[in-house]
Parts: C-alpha cells; sequence; structure tokens
C-alpha cells in the first residue's frame, strides 16, 4: 500500500475501531468478554476503513454480524466474482486427458490442497475461483499489516500514557492528542 | 491493481505470473524462484502461513489492548481519552 493510501486506510481504521470499543461498554464485560469485543471491534474497523474495493472487508463483516442482511451477502458475491462452476467444467476436461506422470499428480494435488487452506483463511475465499482467490489473498495480507501496525502503536501508546499519567498525572487529553498523531504518522 | 483481464474473459499466463510475483515479494523471506507447481505450492504453504501468524499478532495486541482498557477503566480515564481523541 502507497503512503497516501496506507495513511488514509490507518486514520479510517483507527477512528472506526475507537468508536466500536466506545459503543461496547467494555467497562461491564468479563475479562473473555472484553478480549472478543477488542479483536471483533479490531475486524471490523479493518473491513469497514478497507471499503468496496475487495471481497474480504463484506465477509468479514457479515461473519461477525448477527443481522438478517448478512445472509444476503453469497449472493453479492456471487455477482461480483467468477463462479465457482466454471472452475468444475474444466476439471471434468483435465481428468478426461491422458495419464500424467505421477510426480505431477502429486504435485497438483498438493497445490489444490494447499488452494484449499488459503481458501479458509482468506474472508469470503470459498466462494471465489483461484486467481480471484491470489488478489484478495495479497489485498488481505496487506491490510493485515496494516492493522497490526496500527494496533501496535495503539497499545504501545495507551501504555505509555497509562504509566506517564500515573506517574506526572499530566492532563489525560492532551496525552490522547499526541496518541492520535503518532497512531496515524 | 493495474492488470486487467484479456478481452476473451480469460486470464493469460503472464498476469497469473505477474500476479505470483507480486503476492511472493509481499511474503517475508521473498526469495526469487522458479515456476512450476512445487514453487507454487510453497508460495501458497507461505501465504497461509503468514496469514496465521498476521492473525495470532492481532490476537495479542487486542489481548494486550483490552487488558490495558481495563487498567483505564478503573482510573476512569479510558472513556476521557476515546472522547477526547474522537473530538480531535
Amino acid at each position: 500500500m502507497r503512503g497516501p493510501t496506507a495513511k488514509a486506510f490507518k486514520q479510517g481504521f483507527l477512528r472506526s475501531f475507537l468508536l466500536s470499543l466506545k459503543s461496547c461498554r467494555t467497562g461491564d464485560m468479563s475479562l473473555q468478554e472484553r478480549k472478543r469485543a477488542v479483536r471483533s471491534s479490531a475486524d471490523a474497523a479493518m473491513a469497514t476503513a478497507r471499503g468496496g474495493g475487495a471481497i474480504w472487508p463484506r465477509a468479514l463483516l457479515a461473519s461477525s454480524s448477527s443481522s438478517p442482511s448478512s445472509s444476503s451477502w453469497p449472493g453479492l458475491l456471487l455477482n461480483a466474482a467468477k463462479v465457482k462452476t466454471t472452475r468444475c467444467k474444466s476439471t471434468a476436461r483435465r481428468c478426461c486427458r491422458p495419464k500424467r506422470s505421477s510426480s505431477e499428480m502429486i504435485a497438483r494435488r498438493l497445490v489444490r490442497k494447499r488452494t484449499k487452506i488459503l481458501r479458509g483463511m482468506v474472508p469470503g475465499g470459498e466462494l471465489l475461483d483461484s486467481v480471484s482467490l491470489l488478489r484478495e489473498a495479497m489485498d488481505y495480507v496487506v491490510h493485515l499489516r496494516a492493522q497490526v501496525a496500527v494496533l501496535r502503536r495503539v497499545s504501545n501508546a495507551m501504555h505509555h500514557m497509562a504509566a506517564t499519567s500515573y506517574l506526572t498525572g499530566l492532563d489525560l487529553s492532551r496525552l490522547a492528542q499526541g496518541l492520535l498523531h503518532r497512531v496515524c504518522n | 491493481m493495474s492488470s486487467r483481464r484479456s478481452s476473451r474473459g480469460a486470464i493469460s499466463e503472464e498476469e497469473i505470473n505477474e500476479l505470483i510475483s507480486k503476492l511472493q515479494s509481499l511474503l517475508p523471506n521473498a526469495r526469487r524462484r522458479g515456476s512450476g507447481q512445487a514453487s507454487t505450492t510453497k508460495l501458497l504453504k507461505e501465504t497461509c502461513s503468514y496469514i496465521k501468524s498476521l492473525h495470532r499478532e492481532v490476537d495479542d495486541l487486542s489481548d494486550r489492548l483490552s487488558d490495558l482498557m481495563s487498567t483505564m477503566d478503573h482510573n476512569s480515564a479510558g472513556a476521557e481519552i476515546i472522547r477526547s481523541i474522537l473530538r480531535s
């Protein structure tokens, strides 16, 4: 992700993330509940900040939401991506060809196996053909890295802030401004 | 992505190779590999491992954040911090 795009994504992510945490009322939660809430807020914020340029954000939001509208997203997905049935046709043709060497068959089987695993790791991957899956995986990896980067800076900054305010009694809102500046730049 | 499918609607081998090498460059320990199914398998395996490790990092950081937040809630500082960040 290039500079301005990365910065815009990180800022959007941070904003959505903090808004989501704020609305969660984490103060009333158990430790496990809060951990889950933070994790799902982070994922929802990443998907929201990414927007409509890929499939995985919608899949991620659909899997975390319990609203009835989420059941319709596979239909939206099939309109946007290549349908799996076209792949099955070419597979049938391959089966009718003369036998290949067993090492080649093993290699093919491994590729299929690995592709299947990758499908499970990319949100929405199950409905994509292998080429779209590779594109989605790339996009997903790039945004996962940005998510990790922002979360790390937020937790470092919050840790620093908590320690500083405890020791110095400094005004927390001023420290918070510094956090926002450090995290987004 | 700048690459587009050909007018026939199918994707060319060239585009696939470009896609694969772009993905390769994203992964840690990116090394030049030959083409072929053995390296495709390796690429897929490394992509899966990388995504898995990124997920783990997000988990760990979320845990760390939720611990920090509980500390701040006890000081009733968490809500104030979040409010002031969103105001700016």
